[in-house]
């Protein structure tokens, strides 16, 4: 049986640390870069905030999101152009979940499996995923697509189960076909929609969701996914 | 039962809450674009009143919020216009600042999501009305890293705003200015506690600080800092245009105003719901169609992970304020809902909620790094049956040593629903646990021996 403390094996090949050698680089100094448009965004970054240390969030998103993840390297980067020591990065990057700290797969899919959800059927979402992409909670599937991982509570407990994929859109009201047409369609290259939550009351007063620029997702009134809880 | 004196009458505080009008996300179609806010809901129409009419000065307007009686929905309750009077007097040296609270991580509550999604320049609004009534310059408004989505949203109705000329230099032609900066968190739960939130704009880690000097003396960059919940400030200009009476008369006395229910787990029709305080957890089942399956609601958790757990006997005659909930024996928190059906294993559900504290405890205080992770432990063993009854005490003794012992909440609020849990199922509790060995004559995990039946420290008999 799966516990919430079971820590899953990594699939993917990590790189070796050694205690006192700097570790492997991953990204050449020739791409460790920004861009005009980066450096730029960066000095509004700056600008938002009294002292230099306020963007150090920001700025690990925009590296974030250019590199996928934040090898050592990249924080130091973001040390360096915005002048706070190493240290102060790397202590913000390693607190919060969000920034990965090690590779992940192209998607990763973030599974809510706090109560709200546990209670109706998070956790067999989870196993679902992990059976259909034969990984194991926190590991990333052989073609290096999707990392599945357990997340805290996504704020999405009237749609739940639902899952995130990466740090990205919600996909809400899960089943296991709608699991399947994910992973299908994200195989195929498609953009994920947004998918607003119908509020109950619109649903009476309205006939339906208020936003005409969203896909609508009606909170599901159909028998619970599961009974079980692990 | 009910005397003259309790508060769980069974009786609807809520008024006349089948014909409530919403009013904070009124029933008006695509109400997130901002001509259609202006145009069909009275949009940015008690900021002009206030700031370009003079309808209040800041003082005026502080004590109309004092008076509409609103009270924070992000889970303390306390005084909104009296926590805003806390700010000292103007220092022109020395920067004020503003952080709206859109963190909102903790479990069962989602509520602020659907603002963002819906009706976010009501809030943009609130924040610029409360800039106003403290003369402050910068607002952040604090959003959860996982809501990227609708950080989106809100980032282009803050731009919309701004392009208006409702953020910015010289609001609406006068001299008051005043900026609006979006931030994004990056996945931690401790953000929505207020000075981890702080902390965590200052680009540290969110360790939460000690208090005091509190926010409004040595807030955020160590200035004058107040710091709302986003439904909080979104209740603002409701409260400038209709008056404070109107607010005031909505729901219970002590703890008026809409408010935004996200009602979750075993309901027909889950999802956030705007009605007054003072609702009967009865009645909201009801407008969420009642439990699935037609089955029997067991327990209620009625304001987010943190706030114990009622059985659905303590929940039926209570209402949706902080002073009954808290004679309930419980609290109003966020107002998420969490119905739980007959089938619900109570043991499992306290333990998760027991690992979602023990990975989001932030590791500063000793009582709850280490107290977290024992009760998780402690409570992941009796859940695969191979706990002792004395194991129960053993975590209601842990929680002992946690709460009140932490520079934040964090620690009461990972203690709560275990203790409680414990105390109101414990039947369900000790089924999980392994039976005493008394009869058996064995040695039995609690230690017990036949001859005695008395518990060494050891566990070894004394015979």
């Amino acid at each position: 049986m799966m516990t919430p403390d079971t820590p899953g094996p990594s699939v993917s090949p990590q790189p070796q640390y050694v205690p006192g050698q700097a570790p492997p680089r991953v990204i050449p100094d020739a791409e460790l870069v920004w861009t005009d448009e980066e450096a730029a965004q960066i000095e509004t970054f700056r600008a938002q905030y009294p002292t230099p240390d306020g963007a150090v969030m920001k700025t690990l998103w925009l590296a974030q999101r250019k590199w996928g993840w934040l090898p050592p390297e990249t924080m130091h980067l973001v040390a360096d152009t915005l002048g706070v020591p190493y240290a102060k990065v790397y202590g913000v990057a390693t607190f919060y979940t969000q920034y990965f700290k090690e590779e992940k797969g192209t998607f990763v899919f973030d599974v809510c499996t706090c109560f709200s959800c546990q209670v109706c059927g998070g956790y067999d979402m989870l196993h679902y995923l992990e059976d259909k992409l034969g990984v194991v909670k926190g590991g990333t599937s052989e073609d290096g697509l999707f990392t599945v991982q357990e997340a805290e509570c996504l704020g999405a407990c009237g749609s739940a189960p639902m899952l995130q994929v990466t740090n990205g859109p919600y996909v809400h009201n899960l089943t296991e076909a709608k699991i399947d047409q994910l992973v299908d369609a994200l195989r195929q290259g498609a953009e994920l929609p947004f998918e607003s939550v119908t509020l109950p009351q619109d649903g009476d007063e309205m006939g339906g969701n208020r936003r005409t620029d969203a896909q609508a997702v009606e909170t599901y009134q159909t028998p619970p996914v599961s009974d079980t809880i692990h | 039962m009910a005397d003259a004196d309790t508060l769980l009458t069974g009786q609807s505080k809520a008024g006349d809450w089948r014909s409530f009008e919403r009013v904070i996300l009124p029933p008006v179609r695509d109400l997130h674009k901002i001509d259609v806010y202006e145009a069909e809901a009275d949009g940015y129409k008690a900021l002009k009143d206030v700031v370009r009419d003079g309808k209040f000065d800041p003082k005026g307007l502080t004590d109309e919020v004092k008076a509409s009686g609103l009270r924070g929905r992000g889970g303390a309750g306390f005084s909104t216009g009296l926590k805003w009077s806390f700010m000292p007097p103007v220092d022109p040296d020395k920067p004020r600042y503003l952080c709206c609270n859109g963190d909102e991580s903790e479990p069962g509550t989602f509520k602020d999501r659907q603002i963002f999604e819906y009706n976010p320049h009501l809030m943009i609004e609130g924040i610029m009305l409360a800039g106003y009534a403290m003369t402050i310059k910068t607002c952040y408004l604090y959003i959860r890293g996982e809501y990227d989505d609708y950080i989106q949203h809100v980032q282009r109705a803050v731009n919309e705003a701004y392009d208006r000329g409702y953020i910015g230099k010289n609001i609406l032609g006068t001299d008051f200015s005043m900026d609006l900066v979006v931030h994004a968190g990056a996945g931690a739960y401790i953000c929505g506690e207020e000075t981890s939130l702080m902390n965590s704009l200052e680009g540290r880690r969110a360790y939460p600080r000690i208090k005091p000097p509190f926010p409004a003396q040595v807030g955020v960059f160590g200035m004058p800092t107040t710091i709302n919940n986003v439904e909080t400030l979104a209740d603002v200009p409701l409260v400038v245009n209709r008056g404070a009476d109107w607010f005031a008369g909505i729901g219970p006395e002590k703890h008026p105003g809409p408010v935004l229910y996200g009602i979750s787990g075993h309901v027909n029709r889950p999802g956030v719901y705007e009605y007054p305080t003072g609702m009967l957890i009865s009645d909201l089942l009801e407008v969420a169609g009642g439990a699935r399956g037609g089955k029997r609601i067991k327990a209620v958790v009625p304001g987010g992970s943190s706030t114990p757990p009622l059985t659905w006997a303590m929940a039926e005659p209570t209402t949706m304020d902080a002073e009954t909930l808290r004679e309930a024996g419980s609290s109003m928190g966020t107002g998420g809902l969490c119905f739980l059906d007959e089938d619900t294993d109570m043991v499992s559900f306290t333990r998760r909620i027991a690992h979602f504290y023990h990975h989001e405890s932030c590791g500063q205080c000793t009582p709850c790094r280490e107290g977290t992770g024992w009760l998780e432990k402690c409570l992941a063993r009796i859940d695969e049956g191979n706990g002792h009854t004395r194991d129960l005490d053993l975590l209601l003794e842990v929680c002992d040593q946690m709460e009140g012992r932490t520079v934040c909440a964090l620690a009461d609020a990972a203690a709560w629903p275990v203790r409680w849990g414990i105390k109101r199922f414990r039947d369900e509790f000790e089924a999980k646990c392994r039976p005493t060995a008394f009869a058996s004559g064995a040695l039995g995990g609690d230690g017990a021996t036949e001859q005695t039946g008395e518990l060494t420290p050891t566990g070894v008999p004394t015979t």
